[in-house]
Parts: structure tokens; C-alpha cells; sequence
């Protein structure tokens, strides 16, 4: 519980030194923003540290192929610093740089997922009656 | 990873305001320049700072 307090405190204060410091230096709003989004997904790590932790350990005990759960695990952490850095440049107001972003980090994320797709194909082909 | 970062990054944007009021005041508009230069710089590398360090932990835990 605390943990949801400490992030909306976190927000909470850094809005309103965005709206003191906007008026004199505009560019400072954007590295208090940034500051304030690193800080906040360091707690968010925390907690998704322990969710990977514990698919790793689902999936072993499955002994399901883990190199799937890798690729995924890849494509969320892509996405995850690709979000962050889409939602500073909105911030911003550069939305066709936060759309190029987000572009090159899809366009990183189905190039990983090749592998699955290729292994997907082959069991299908296996089951039909050729 | 602590909140203090705030705190001092807002302190260095409204102290480097005010010396930009005083300098231009007093006429000398390049020293106001220069401050303000300043204190980019030096937030800029606290920032950088930051973003490296949470870029290695997302790639020691994605394993990217």
C-alpha cells in the first residue's frame, strides 16, 4: 500500500514544481518530468522483477521450451523503455519523434518475434495430414 | 533512487531564473546567458546520470 502512496506523492510533487519552475525556465519542466518518470518506474521494476522471477520459475517447473519466455521477457523490456520515452517526447510536444520511436521499437519487437512464428508454422504443418 | 533528485533539480531551474532576472537587471545579459548555461549543463548531467543507471537495471532484468 505504501508503495501506491509514494508513487502519487512522487506525481503529485513533481506537478507542482513543474508549474512553479514553467513560468521562469520552460526547459527545466521537462527534466523534473523525466527525473520524476525514472524515479517512479524504479518501483515499478521492483515489482516487475519479482513477476519475471516468477514465470521463470513457472516455466521450468512446466518444462516448457524456456527460449520462448526469454523473447518474451526481451520484448516487454523493449517496450517498456520504448513507452517511456514515447510518453517524454509527447510530453514534449515532438510528437513525430515519439512516433518514430515508437515505430523503430515495433518494428525491433516483430523482428524478435521471428523465431516463435517460424517454431508455431512447423508444429501446425506437423499436425495437418500432408 | 531517491526524491531529494527533485527537490534539487527544481532548486537549480528556480535559482538559475533568478540569477537570469538579477543579471539581465544589472545589464550584463551574456553573464545571464552563461548561468543559464550552467545550470542546464549541470541538471543535463544529473539526468543522464539517472537514465543510465535505470537503462542498466531494465537491461540486467529484461536481459536484453
Amino acid at each position: 500500500m505504501d508503495d501506491v502512496i509514494k508513487i502519487i506523492g512522487i506525481g503529485l510533487i513533481s506537478i507542482i514544481l513543474i508549474i512553479i519552475v514553467k513560468q521562469y525556465r520552460p526547459e527545466f519542466a521537462i527534466y523534473i518530468s523525466l527525473i520524476a518518470g525514472v524515479i517512479i518506474l524504479y518501483f515499478a521494476l521492483d515489482k516487475i522483477s519479482n513477476i519475471i522471477n516468477l514465470l521463470k520459475s513457472i516455466c521450468e517447473k512446466s518444462g516448457a521450451n524456456s527460449s520462448f519466455l526469454e523473447i518474451l521477457i526481451k520484448m516487454t523490456g523493449i517496450a517498456f523503455l520504448a513507452e517511456f520515452a514515447v510518453s517524454i517526447c509527447k510530453d514534449s510536444g515532438e510528437n513525430t519523434i515519439a512516433n518514430k520511436v515508437e515505430l523503430g521499437s515495433k518494428a525491433i519487437i516483430i523482428s524478435m518475434s521471428i523465431p516463435i512464428i517460424y517454431n508455431l508454422l512447423e508444429v501446425i504443418l506437423k499436425i495437418l495430414p500432408n | 533512487m531517491n526524491v531529494d533528485l527533485l527537490f534539487k533539480i527544481a532548486a537549480v531551474g528556480i535559482l538559475v531564473a533568478v540569477l537570469h532576472q538579477v543579471l539581465c537587471r544589472a545589464g550584463r545579459e551574456e553573464q545571464a546567458m552563461m548561468t543559464t548555461l550552467a545550470g542546464v549543463v549541470i541538471v543535463l548531467t544529473l539526468v543522464i546520470k539517472e537514465i543510465s543507471s535505470l537503462f542498466d537495471t531494465v537491461r540486467t532484468l529484461f536481459g536484453l
